[in-house]
């Protein structure tokens, strides 16, 4: 069978719309008018079993219970109602038994309908690595303002450090170098042996293993973190590459420093210089996390080397994220396995390098003072707020008075520390003080904890003024944390966050290869980073902006954009309707099949992600028509045909025609005027909540809707707080998501100042106590 | 049965659930394995700079022979020992003769060309082949009954913090050189790091669990819950540490000497710290086979302790002319053979766990060196001086080859562990087959 489609798109088809616990399942869908179990209920049951099955005066014990549907339809059917048993139909005792377990009845149904409330969390998997980054650092290196993009190289004859040899120091943006059998630069006038060292730090976007790679004919070394990962200073035999792996923790810059060197070393000797000089080349390469191998681009690199860091390599099971963001409601046998290694292997780490980290030496004289005022800087920090006296002597004071070595007492301390409730469950103590209001803050803007100056001004005792909380929340922002955070936002609210296969079938985009779908990742990226950072920070304009970020190799491959440029520049699109995010080829190529575009992965994306719409999954699992059996109509006209019964159309007339505002666009997002020969029809509508029939002409027209749209402003609202907060808005009161809408069209649907109301709208807070708080 | 043991069943049958396993961190191997056949292992020992021949080299052949001054610490265990003179290093090609000696000793293979510029000849870098040690490791390592932690184990004493090709002898393949561990304490947390976690894990566990408690009154009833939860995963992880402590064999942890720095004058410490290490890894079978590098070719020690205030490479250039020189180098070379001595020793005393004799009876040590001698730079007459049982060898013996090359010895080590390979480093060394030892 030619023609059809891969089996796992229609899979993903199903499992985007079968998501859990949306609606719930009780929804008759009847046709022929089968009981209806409500109506049953209400009619039969509600006078002693109340509405939600609470009971009566009558019945006193709520409905609730842990019988199947069939035991309860069984047990309804031979006992209730109680004056009159088995007066019901056994079609009317299933309908109810089906009605009433998924009402209330059920411990799944009982859980649904419980009040949101704010619930202790232990921190997420990517909160637990980047607090242990933050926990274990020396005495931060202040970022100069001097930084610039790129390298600092250093060039020099020979060897290099000779004091007579001749030498250039400048800015490299990349290292990318082919010199061929020339020096390098025009300062050096050798070129049979010159030196060059680069220095710098390198900054990791996402967490995960990186590969590094160097190709040179000659010797080259490369240190990141301070570690020296790749070692061919000895050069040896013909190997021209050398490559590494290496874990990273995202949104940190990390000190790089590369060597190359193609004087001989050893005894220092003359060499015969009778054969004309080899050539020289050297190029560095990674290999980011679910990318593809390239030189590293400028943008990853500055000049200033950023602070040694330590990078968690524990592997943790997933974090829950069923309701559409992390959260760490539960904990596991795995988890807690993972927390030991991650604590054992923090504290190996804080051994080896205690002297550099608590600011001492092997000779100093006030070693075991300092290792200990570390330790209570450590803890206070991994805590979140300082130790009063009886903590101090379980967490510290203990390792340190009995007889032993040092080494042993500052891992006891770590490992205590890290294993300890206090670090890895969120605000724990539950006072809503200062301190915890740091602490939502920091977790909330940064996923790590609070820095200095924060649990400083916590101290102060200020933070309850909702004007210091806006003031330290607009610092945070500033800091790559709060950007990486934000930016992980916005590829989740495009349903773009996880790894991604965007691969197509090669007979129709031969030319759409790893490295286009890498370089639109990226386009992406630079969109919504550009956007965010913006002086405006304007929602809208990430739906309505006509740019697209492209390098050559895009330009080359859309043909709506235009660029000669090897990196990536901001073009507006020539006579199409791109409409920022709407139509970026990189959602419009993850919203689609194989060969063709889908409507209905573009509808859905667009109902639930952008105008928070609840869908419910379909009846049955659907394979997508395959397109050959129908040559002759477009995708539109083919899902048209598909979805068209009346059990479909619920949904789908919803979904359909908001897909079909992007059918301009093909699978892999470039931009077409005809499908299988027939013009394309990009017309489309939309039923607002309120009633309003709003028709489209296109993406553009769609974009001005989104932009404008209260439902999509909420849905915007809702998300930014669920991704920052961790908790259930409904948690914090039923009107936190008008008042925060309220407040984000104030401000003129500036996202990083959302963000800000949204720290401020979710602090302080306390979670429930059995014991009524005293202090209110 | 023994041999259908694996550890699975051996910890099911201890009554630990599979959910402990994890946390039993590389379980040291508990001895069971390999029942039916006697452990045997290897040790090569390195030292640098060649020797002087005439204080080394017994004059007699075979079994009645006398020890030389250099040769004398190894008294007690003559008959245990076995010095093979006339066994050279007989590949060539780019690099001096120090880095070639070091780098081609163990792989018996050339060095490929490369931007390292030695004394003399042309610039080279690293071995193109595996040292033979790495290859009886890989060999006893394929095989089940043979397989132990670690495998093999790289000591060193002293030697410098720089990669090149005077620095390393173990090679794990060509153009991989394995750097050898020089710090004792390095070594120590390799190898019972894990036993120090668990004590340290085991440590702050009642702690916790108080704190645990006291924070769970805070809390309501739901979220009590999850810290009820995390509670009974403390309480496991102490039942999972007490039962794999239960299993953990009870070979007591060495003792180190707290504080010593990697400092010329500490060599002496150094070594017999590392040499008891080494005991102590095999008692607990955490490897079979063992190479320990003092310093490195080339190497420069200033044996103070001796009264040797030179460094050792600079004497090793001093004619034989010089007697003073030579009465140096020649106490050099006695010190190294000390502890070769004490090694022997330690070895001789320890019983070994679960078979019969001593650790000794079932190693084999090879003392080597890069050179001959120091002041030609000769690889002829490269020193191999072995001891013990470890490979069924006839020992109690000197012997004279006529100029064999030294691909043939490093053969004969392989089949002494029953892999029987034919061909060695470079193959045009090794047609005469290995040389008979037995």
């Amino acid at each position: 069978m030619q023609g059809c489609t891969r089996p796992s798109l229609s899979l993903l088809l199903l499992s985007v719309l079968l998501n859990p616990g949306v609606v719930p399942s009780a929804i008759a869908t009847a046709e022929d008018s089968p009981p209806d179990g409500k109506t049953v209920y209400a009619e039969k049951c509600v006078r002693c079993h109340g509405m939600e099955g609470q009971g009566s005066e009558k019945v006193d014990a709520p409905l609730k219970g842990t019988l199947s549907i069939s035991q309860l339809a069984k047990l309804v059917q031979e006992t209730m109602p109680e004056d009159d048993p088995g007066s019901l139909t056994s079609e009317e005792s299933k309908a109810v038994a089906h009605y009433l377990h998924g009402a209330f009845y059920s411990a799944i149904a009982r859980d649904r309908n419980r009040p949101a409330r704010v619930a202790l969390a232990r921190l997420t998997v990517r909160q637990h690595r980047q607090s242990l980054t933050d926990l274990i650092r020396s005495t931060a290196v202040a970022e100069t303002s001097e930084s610039a993009p790129g390298l600092q190289a250093k060039y020099a004859e020979g060897r290099g450090g000779g004091k007579d040899s001749q030498s250039l120091e400048r800015i490299d943006p990349q290292v990318n170098f082919d010199f061929g059998q020339d020096p390098p630069v025009s300062e050096i006038e050798d070129p049979y042996e010159f030196t060059i060292h680069w220095k710098g730090s390198l900054l990791a976007p996402v967490s995960g293993e990186y590969e590094f790679c160097v190709r040179t004919e000659h010797a080259t070394r490369l240190s990141i973190n301070d570690e020296k990962i790749i070692d061919a200073w000895v050069k040896s035999g013909d190997d021209r590459e050398y490559t590494t792996t290496v874990k990273l923790t995202g949104g940190r810059r990390y000190p790089l420093e590369l060597g190359f060197t193609k004087a001989i070393q050893g005894v220092n000797k003359k060499q015969k210089r009778d054969q004309p000089p080899p050539p020289a080349s050297i190029v560095l390469l990674w290999h980011p996390p679910g990318r593809v191998l390239e030189p590293i681009p400028t943008r990853y690199l500055t000049t200033v080397p950023g602070p040694v860091s330590y990078v968690c390599s524990t592997a943790f099971p997933p974090d829950d994220r069923s309701y559409g963001w992390e959260r760490g409601t539960n904990i596991s046998k795995e988890w807690d396995a993972a927390t030991t290694h991650a604590a054992i292997q923090a504290a190996g780490y804080v051994d080896k390098h205690l002297n550099r980290l608590a600011n001492t030496g092997d000779e100093d004289s006030e070693r075991s003072e300092k290792v200990q005022r570390f330790s209570q800087e450590f803890v206070e920090a991994a805590f979140r707020r300082p130790l009063d006296e009886s903590l101090r002597s379980l967490y510290i004071d203990q390792h340190f008075q009995e007889d032993q070595p040092l080494e042993v007492a500052i891992r006891r301390v770590v490992i205590m520390t890290l294993k300890s409730p206090r670090f890895l469950f969120r605000e724990i103590d539950n006072i809503g003080d200062d301190y915890d209001i740091a602490s939502r803050l920091s977790f909330g803007l940064w996923d790590s904890i609070p820095d200095e100056t924060l649990l400083t001004t916590a101290a102060a005792g200020t933070l309850s003024d909702p004007n210091e909380l806006r003031r330290q929340a607009e610092r945070m922002l500033e800091d790559p944390r709060a950007k990486r955070k934000l930016r992980g936002f916005l590829m989740a609210w495009v349903k773009c966050s996880d790894p991604i296969d965007l691969e197509k079938h090669l007979e129709h985009f031969p030319e759409f290869d790893a490295a286009t779908m890498s370089d639109l990742q990226t386009s992406l990226e630079l969109f919504l980073d550009d956007i965010i950072a913006s002086e405006a920070a304007d929602f809208r304009e990430l739906l309505t902006s006509e740019k697209l970020f492209v390098n050559q190799r895009l330009a080359q491959f859309y043909n709506d954009v235009a660029s000669e440029n090897q990196q990536f520049t901001l073009v507006r699109s020539e006579e199409t309707s791109r409409s920022g995010i709407l139509t970026h080829p990189y959602l419009m190529a993850r919203f689609s099949h194989g060969s063709e575009s889908s409507p209905i992965h573009r509808g859905v994306f667009l109902a639930r992600g952008m105008l928070g719409q609840r869908l419910r999954p379909p009846r049955d699992a659907v394979a997508p028509l395959a397109p050959d059996l129908h040559p002759e109509l477009t995708t539109r006209e083919r899902v048209t045909l598909q979805t068209a019964a009346a059990h479909c159309m619920t949904c789908h007339a919803i979904i359909n025609p908001l897909g079909f505002t992007l059918e301009e666009f093909d699978a892999v997002g470039r931009y077409r005027e005809k499908d299988r020969n027939k013009p394309v029809d990009s017309r489309g509508n939309y039923l607002t909540q309120q009633g309003d029939e709003v028709a489209f002409e296109g993406p553009r027209d769609l974009a001005r809707f989104l932009a404008t749209s209260d439902e999509a402003h909420q849905a915007f609202v809702e998300q930014l707080f669920h991704h920052l907060v961790q908790q259930p808005i409904r948690a914090f009161g039923s009107s936190k998501l008008s008042e925060l809408h309220e407040v984000f069209r104030q401000e003129e649907f500036h996202i990083r100042k959302l963000a800000v109301e949204i720290m401020v709208a979710s602090t302080p807070v306390k979670r429930e106590t059995k014991v009524v708080a005293t202090s209110d | 049965m023994p041999g259908q043991e694996n550890r699975r069943t051996f910890l099911r049958e201890l009554g630990i659930s599979a959910a402990a396993v994890p946390f039993i961190w590389n379980l040291p191997s508990l001895g069971f394995a390999n029942q039916t056949q006697r452990k045997q292992r290897l040790v090569v020992m390195f030292s640098p700079n060649g020797v002087v021949p005439n204080t080394f080299w017994p004059d007699e052949e075979g079994a009645d022979f006398s020890l030389k001054e250099s040769l004398k610490p190894l008294a007690p265990f003559q008959d245990r020992t076995l010095i093979l003179n006339g066994v050279c290093d007989r590949v060539r090609g780019d690099g001096d003769n120090h880095m070639r000696g070091i780098g081609c000793l163990l792989t018996g293979i050339e060095l490929f060309a490369g931007n390292i510029q030695g004394g003399s000849h042309t610039p080279a870098g690293w071995a193109s082949g595996i040292s033979i040690d790495q290859e009886i490791k890989n060999y006893l390592q394929r095989n089940e009954a043979t397989r132990t932690r670690f495998g093999s184990l790289e000591f060193g004493v002293l030697v410098p913090d720089k990669a090149d090709t005077w620095t390393r002898m173990v090679y794990s393949g060509p153009n991989k050189p394995v750097t050898p561990i020089d710090n004792a304490y390095q070594m120590f947390r390799k190898l019972y790091g894990d036993r120090k976690d668990r004590e340290n894990l085991s440590s702050v566990l009642d702690g916790l669990q108080d704190d645990l408690d006291r924070l769970s009154h805070q809390l309501s009833a739901q979220d009590r819950h999850l810290l009820d939860e995390q509670a009974t995963f403390v309480r496991e992880i102490e039942q999972e540490l007490q039962s794999s402590d239960d299993t953990v064999s009870d070979h007591p942890l060495p003792e180190l000497e707290p504080g010593i720095r990697e400092q010329n004058d500490n060599m002496p410490a150094i070594s017999k710290m590392q040499v008891d290490l080494m005991v102590n890894s095999f008692v607990n079978d955490f490897s079979r086979v063992a190479s320990l590098q003092y310093t490195n070719s080339v190497g420069g020690a200033r044996m103070r302790w001796l009264g040797v205030d030179e460094g050792h490479h600079s004497l090793s250039h001093k004619p034989d002319s010089n007697a003073d020189a030579q009465d140096k180098l020649t106490r050099i070379n006695h010190w190294f053979c000390e502890q070769l001595a004490y090694l022997t020793k330690r070895l001789a005393e320890t019983p070994e766990p679960g078979g019969e004799g001593s650790l000794l009876d079932n190693t084999l040590i090879v003392w080597t060196n890069e050179l001959g001698k120091g002041n030609s730079h000769t690889l002829n007459d490269i020193p191999f001086v072995l001891i013990g049982g470890g490979l069924d060898f006839a020992m109690g013996r000197s012997l004279k080859f006529p100029r064999v090359p030294h691909n043939r010895l490093l053969l004969s080590l392989a089949h002494g562990f029953g892999h029987t390979i034919e061909e060695f480093g470079n193959p045009d060394f090794c047609s005469d087959g290995p040389l008979s030892l037995t």
